[in-house]
């Protein structure tokens, strides 16, 4: 609660500064809140307090999830100066809009009460659709906000709608009364209330970009700029899942088996789609929007599957995929710079010129693809784990044949970089914050691939 | 006496939904709307709700329907410039909306009306028991929208904002 009351008032304090053109200041004061809000949840370790008559309620889990998404905020601001100076002056602006959507994002991964899932989301997803368009002369810019408002507001209307059917049957919006209600009525549901829990999950799939709700995703991934993007895949995808793990864990795990046919061929679809189109992608940014959403679609398996250690499964799922697509995007946005092109022919030959950002999104693509050595491979070996106890072999099966195929699209960029000769002998320019997150990025992401113990115990 | 008002005003809630539906004129389908909002409002009267009764007549009679005039008007819609989606696509969405129907219409008849949780009291509606519950119960979600507005405020003069550079 502390972090959401920090993060709150520096945004507007940054606003101000925006107002006395104090620009240098706003990047630092960001970092700096955002570090003081990690702290704060971290020493709220094992405290497990609840806020405002039961509206928030920060356990374990959510701590985890604030700070995974604090951290990963911070690299992406650590990335910004220089970037969003060359979109227009109105930096403070920017910035301030990233801090109100991680608002957002903490109170959806510690809400208790539904009424703060919806606004948490709404508050997140208001600021994505306006960042997403900040380009104003730009077509595609433009097109991936209006369409992102459209969808994602017709979207939040099949959750509310979930919200309020489920309320009409329970009278309440409390988790844990309904999860009290849910219990004593032994597994049995009435039609009414199913009915409620599958709009809920039609509008949290939409959010997590799970097919067939995944239209949107491409185009807005695509249209936005990238380091905008960044933060959809990574922060936004992560808080997300969180909030769509926690609706399942607290409050509907008892009717949870009714529902395991829509979550199997939810993320079944989910891994399909996103795989196989990936393969025809011709620019590394799209590559990239397609596969985040087949990783929603592995990550699904760890809901598909719930138990005890499920929450933990996508909890490293999402620091991996975080990590490794922070990285990614930040070498986007240098070699775009650099060739004004996004496809994969602009990667030719990077290693040759620039062998440290070449091994860098080598170590992100092994990441994303899951290979041994790198937290992509515990990511999903986690999730396989809890998938295969729990009996859903063909699902496995599948996904793991899926993760084989993306190895495909994964590697592209690896031998464009490696195998092919580049055509100039431009270096890349990166400044101090930047290195500073591409090696935090590439150290994390071997750390927890050769220790996974470091954070698999945690939850 | 009560069920004979509520039949009536349900009927025309349908009837004039419908009627949004199936007019050519957008403008005739704001009109219809209109009335729609109206007769809803109607319902929140008889339901004792009377700070949503009142919030749904200003704000969406009044405002957002204001809203949807001045958009038409602006945008000049007429039926040259309204896109003609594929036969193919009509096809689907209509199977996709008749699914949902069927859903929610399933859901509906086979849930029993006893078990749904009752009004606890019959007060609930007026203003002084929803401020309460408003200032008491539901004060963070209150209190945190104001982040939601003003981020929704900021992103509004950002894009409409002429950009000097």
């Amino acid at each position: 609660m502390t972090g959401i009351i920090i993060i709150s008032l520096i945004a507007i304090v940054i606003l101000f500064l925006g107002l006395y053109k104090l620009d240098k200041a706003i990047v630092p004061l960001a970092v700096a809140a955002l570090l003081a809000a990690i702290t704060s949840y971290a020493l709220a370790w094992n405290t497990n307090i609840y806020y405002f008559n039961n509206m928030l309620f920060v356990d374990n889990f959510a701590i985890l999830f604030s700070i995974l998404t604090i951290a990963t905020t911070i690299l992406i601001l650590l990335l910004s100066p220089g970037y969003f100076e060359k979109i227009s002056s109105n930096v403070a602006e920017y910035v301030a809009l990233i801090l109100f959507s991680l608002v957002g994002v903490l109170c959806m991964v510690s809400y208790n009460n539904f009424s703060m899932l919806f606004i948490g989301i709404e508050i997140m997803s208001i600021s994505m659709y306006i960042m997403a368009g900040i380009r104003k002369k730009d077509l595609a810019s433009n097109e991936a906000a209006l369409k992102y408002f459209l969808m994602g507001s017709f979207a939040t209307g099949f959750l509310l709608f979930g919200i309020a059917l489920v309320y009409g049957f329970t009278g309440s919006f409390n988790l844990e009364t309904i999860s009290t209600l849910v219990m004593e009525s032994g597994g049995q549901a009435a039609a009414l209330f199913v009915a409620g829990i599958l709009f809920m999950i039609v509008g949290m799939s939409f959010k997590v970009s799970a097919a067939p709700f995944h239209f949107w995703a491409p185009d807005v991934y695509d249209g936005a700029p990238s380091l905008v993007t960044s933060y959809m895949s990574s922060v936004v995808k992560t808080a997300s899942f969180a909030a769509f793990i926690r609706m399942f864990i607290v409050a509907f795990a008892g009717v949870i088996h009714i529902f395991t046919p829509t979550l199997w061929a939810l993320a079944a679809i989910t891994i399909i789609v996103g795989n196989v189109i990936a393969l025809y992608q011709d620019t590394f940014k799209r590559m990239l929007a397609y596969s985040s959403i087949s990783h929603a679609g592995y990550m699904l398996i760890a809901i598909l599957a719930l138990g005890p250690d499920s929450g933990n499964a996508i909890f490293y799922y999402a620091v991996a995929y975080s990590i490794a697509s922070v990285s990614a995007f930040a070498i986007l946005i240098k070699v775009k710079a650099l060739k004004n092109s996004e496809s994969f022919d602009a990667f030719n030959g990077l290693a040759k010129n620039n062998p440290k950002s070449a091994l860098a999104l080598t170590i992100s693509m092994c990441s994303l693809a899951g290979i041994p050595l790198t937290a992509g491979f515990f990511g999903k070996f986690f999730i396989f784990t809890i998938a295969i106890n729990q009996g859903f072999y063909w699902l496995v099966g599948l996904a793991i044949l899926n993760a084989v195929v993306a190895f495909w699209y994964y590697f592209r960029v690896i031998i464009a970089m490696y195998m092919k000769s580049p055509s100039s002998d431009e270096k890349i320019e990166y400044g101090f914050s930047y290195k500073l997150v591409l090696w935090i990025a590439a150290i994390a992401t071997l750390l927890f691939g050769l220790l996974p113990g470091i954070l698999s115990g945690l939850l | 006496m009560n069920q004979s008002v509520f039949y009536l005003l349900s009927f025309m809630t349908v009837l004039f939904a419908l009627l949004v539906v199936f007019s050519k004129n957008p403008i005739h389908s704001a009109l219809y709307m209109v009335l729609t909002f109206f007769t809803i409002t109607c319902h929140y009267v008889l339901l004792n709700a009377q700070f949503l009764a009142i919030v749904n007549f200003i704000v969406y009679m009044g405002a957002i329907m204001v809203l949807i005039l001045f958009a038409m008007m602006f945008l000049n819609l007429g039926k040259d410039t309204e896109p003609q989606k594929p036969v193919l696509l009509k096809f689907a969405a209509v199977i996709a909306a008749g699914l949902l129907l069927v859903t929610i219409f399933a859901a509906l008849k086979k849930t029993d009306g006893g078990q749904i949780t009752g009004i606890a009291s019959n007060n609930i509606g007026l203003v002084k028991e929803l401020g309460k519950t408003l200032f008491r119960d539901f004060l963070l979600p209150f209190e945190i929208i104001s982040i939601l507005l003003l981020s929704a405020m900021v992103g509004a003069v950002l894009l409409a904002k002429r950009d000097t550079k």
